[in-house]
């Protein structure tokens, strides 16, 4: 029998243009969700971490390095690479670790800093995170696969520009509630539609920003959680899907397949179906994303995200809050980070920590983050501690 | 449509793919367990497993399933002018290939289901395509 996975802790640096290296802001937020927990560093027994583009800022083999600096040289650590989805990914190699019974305690960190590279040098290493023979070698950027997908979405199901954009506006609304978002600014529709096109058809405002920032969880057993008297979250649902890793591969490319086997594993672990999902951080590196996420998920049917999302089903007081946090749209996208900052921000929801941003008598939260254009995803299920 | 590949032993599988759309073709594999058609590129059968296959080279031409058009392009493209990078179905098969289309300009220029066909390879902008 699996032991019980919790969440004691969380911590997170700000997102955006940081002017610290990446080792400092990994330090920073690790020190935060030690603090959170209410541990002491001898407490950790491992650390998972979580990065892409280390070599960008002239260091790689980060695990040992962040250990070290955190005084825990005798501390194993694991650097995990899973482009956009490294975060979450990362987690659930942690949540195997506790829950097969290796270690007690363990700290999950993600962290990454690009943006010292500028736009075209992040554009051209993000290219790198696709299948590069097919798409980045051909002219492919990520938003330009994105633009693909949303093009072939938009043809299939009729939904408009002014569809993706009400995405953005509402992350922009949410992200202006988060301390920590990267971009805090309210946006109208308008302002999305009059927005530089990046690659046609999505705009400026249909894309996440380039961020910096390291974020960071304690994860821990059941045991461990309840003698620390302090409130935590356990972890009910764990799901890893894959999906071809070029978008040619796909026999619908109005779908993500690795989201909807990661959701469905994640879902028959925790017993629950999408209904009982309170609110839920996904994946909405570009606004097309979002819709076919709460599609995929099984929060809508296939085909009507975008009318959910149009008529606020999706906004924090709706049916089915999405991304109360701002999303990687408001929030940032730092990539390593991004699947460990989604579940800060479950930790905070759930305890109480939300301040503005709280969705009233949230019980239960979903996280779903994926690398690439889904090639890699994960989803996990969270419910509040009794 | 279909003929047999003419690319020799020696290059490895994305070597045979570059050489054969410098000959305007799709180099693909069809596994002779299972029938299942696939790139040259792809080792082993995604419905099977087998390692056993035919080689083909397919007719490159085919019709535009989706696409986009740059605008910030990645390096290596600065220089590319106004491109599309394209995903389209090989003609008479449901294999589909992604490409380079230099010289468009707006959607109107490129709606869902035009014909397109291998044109080249370039060794800085790979499957290089051309409107029929």
């Amino acid at each position: 029998m699996p032991n019980k996975v919790c969440v004691l802790g969380a911590g997170s640096t700000k997102y955006g243009k940081l002017n610290e290296g990446i080792i400092e802001i990994a330090l920073d937020a690790s020190i935060d969700a030690i603090n959170s927990a209410g541990i002491t560093p001898k407490d950790i027994q491992a650390g998972y971490i979580s990065n892409v583009f280390g070599v960008s800022d002239k260091q790689v083999h980060m695990a040992p390095v962040i250990m070290s600096n955190l005084g825990l040289p005798g501390v194993p650590g694991l650097t995990i690479e899973s482009a956009c989805g490294s975060g979450s990914i990362m987690f659930r190699e942690a949540y195997a670790n506790i829950a097969a019974g290796f270690y007690d305690c363990i700290l999950g960190l993600g962290v990454e800093k690009i943006t010292h590279t500028g736009t075209i040098q992040s554009t051209t290493l993000f290219s790198y995170c696709s299948d590069f023979f097919y798409e980045g070698g051909n002219g492919a950027s990520f938003p330009g696969l994105f633009a693909s997908i949303a093009r072939s979405y938009m043809a299939k199901y009729k939904a408009s520009e002014e569809d993706l954009a009400s995405v953005a506006v509402k992350n922009h609304e949410n992200g202006i509630l988060n301390p920590k978002a990267h971009v805090r600014k309210k946006i109208t529709i308008d302002d999305v539609l009059k927005s530089p096109i990046v690659a046609s058809p999505l705009k400026l405002y249909d894309c996440c920003p380039f961020s910096d920032g390291a974020s960071a969880v304690i994860l821990c057993n059941e045991d461990f959680a309840k003698k620390s008297g302090r409130p935590f979250v356990e972890v009910i649902g764990s799901g890893r899907g894959a999906s071809s890793a070029a978008v040619q591969g796909r026999d619908d490319i109005t779908t993500i397949p690795s989201t909807i086997a990661a959701a469905t594993q994640a879902y028959k672990m925790a017993g629950i179906t999408a209904k009982d999902i309170d609110f839920a951080e996904v994946h909405d590196c570009f606004t097309i994303a979002e819709i076919i996420d709460i599609e995929d998920l099984g929060f809508f049917k296939k085909g009507t995200g975008a009318n959910a999302v149009r008529e606020g089903s999706t906004s924090r007081t709706g049916e089915i809050p999405i991304n109360p946090s701002g999303g990687l749209k408001s929030k940032g996208h730092p990539i390593g980070a991004t699947g460990i900052g989604q579940i800060v921000e479950v930790f905070e929801q759930l305890t109480g920590k939300a301040d503005q941003r709280t969705i009233r008598d949230a019980e239960i939260a979903l996280t779903h983050n994926f690398g690439a254009t889904g090639a890699s995803a994960a989803v996990h299920i969270f419910k509040r501690a009794e | 449509m279909v003929s047999k590949a003419e690319t020799g032993p020696q290059e490895s599988p994305r070597e045979k793919f570059i050489i054969a759309a410098r000959r305007k073709k799709i180099l693909a594999k069809k596994c002779s367990l299972c029938g299942h058609l696939m790139l040259a590129t792809v080792y082993c059968c995604e419905k099977c497993s087998s390692r056993e296959y035919a080689t083909l080279e397919l007719e490159g031409i085919g019709k535009v399933v989706t696409y986009t058009i740059q605008a910030v392009a990645p390096e290596g493209f600065e220089d590319a002018g106004s491109y599309a990078w394209v995903v389209f179905s090989v003609n008479g098969t449901d294999l589909r290939v992604s490409g380079f289309l230099p010289g468009v300009i707006s959607p109107a220029a490129l709606p869902i289901g035009s014909s397109v066909r291998v044109s080249d390879y370039s060794p800085t902008h790979g499957l290089l395509l051309q409107k029929v």
